[in-house]
């Protein structure tokens, strides 16, 4: 009695289900095959020297950290070295001063990679004053 | 039975008009959702940074400019020389300050000179915040 009371009172109850989910699943199916995952990106923070010249004299500091960038290798403080020789060297700074001033200055003919690997190398040792000087 | 009957009434919830809802929501996210990448210009082989900072908050107000592999600057997918993007800058600097943060896309075999006469527009109009991207994780 009671539930054929239910049954006049709701219509909607018998709405019927299954051709919306299949829709549903067919949506689900396409999204996920067409789906593309997007790369993880990361930002890398640098500070340009600004062009007022008397700031840039003042940045030159004999302290400072110099990392050269060529097409073929870096150098540091003037010695060639490759990059697990910088990983290790800059590791080795990290652990005496974050807040060291590295001077990164790029060459016109190498290649945007070989600077962001420095500055991966950076990011890695967590030094986070770096400037991006580039030569002619 | 007077819980009973209660129960009985929840049941009868009309679906209809939520799911219509619902649906109206799943279309309105899927299409906007991907709007910001379309802008991206695709060719760009970004290079790899394992131990880079993960982008967090984005600013809204952030100007990616885009050098691909030849050194051909764009932004938007709309390309231009160096001397009208030091326009595009100083338009920006002009209209929202210098705090705005420049984000460069370039490729990994860009040369440093091409990345460098970005960056140079970007010290003419007075841009300080300068970031380069990387690929963190291929996905």
């Amino acid at each position: 009695m009671a539930r054929q009371r239910r049954k006049a009172e709701a219509p909607a109850a018998d709405l019927p289900m299954t051709p919306m989910i299949d829709v549903v699943f067919q949506l689900l199916i396409y999204f996920l095959v067409t789906i593309q995952p997007r790369d993880v990106l990361a930002h890398l923070d640098v500070f340009r020297p600004s062009p007022d010249q008397r700031q840039q004299e003042q940045q030159e500091k004999p302290k400072m950290i110099r990392i050269l960038v060529f097409p073929d290798g870096f150098t540091i403080n003037e010695r060639p070295v490759d990059a697990a020789e910088l990983d290790r060297l800059l590791t080795r700074l990290a652990s005496i001063d974050r807040n060291q001033t590295i001077l990164i200055t790029c060459t016109a003919a190498s290649p945007h990679e070989k600077l962001v690997r420095v500055l991966d190398l950076c990011a890695k040792n967590k030094l986070v004053n770096l400037s991006v000087v580039s030569t002619y | 039975m007077a819980a009973r009957r209660k129960s009985d009434e929840e049941m009868t919830v009309n679906m209809t008009p939520m799911i219509d809802v619902v649906f109206q929501l799943i279309i309105f996210f899927v299409t906007t959702v991907d709007m910001e990448n379309k802008a991206l210009d695709t060719k760009i082989r970004l290079a790899m940074s394992p131990h880079g900072p993960a982008v967090e908050k984005k600013d809204p107000r952030t100007i990616m400019v885009d050098v691909d592999h030849k050194g051909r600057i764009s932004i938007a997918r709309v390309g231009m020389s160096a001397d009208v993007l030091r326009q595009v800058l100083r338009k920006a600097v002009a209209d929202y300050g210098p705090t705005i943060p420049l984000v460069i896309r370039g490729d990994g075999k860009t040369p440093h000179e091409d990345i460098k006469s970005v960056m140079d527009a970007a010290a003419a109009a007075g841009l300080w915040k300068v970031k380069f991207v990387a690929v963190k994780e291929k996905a």
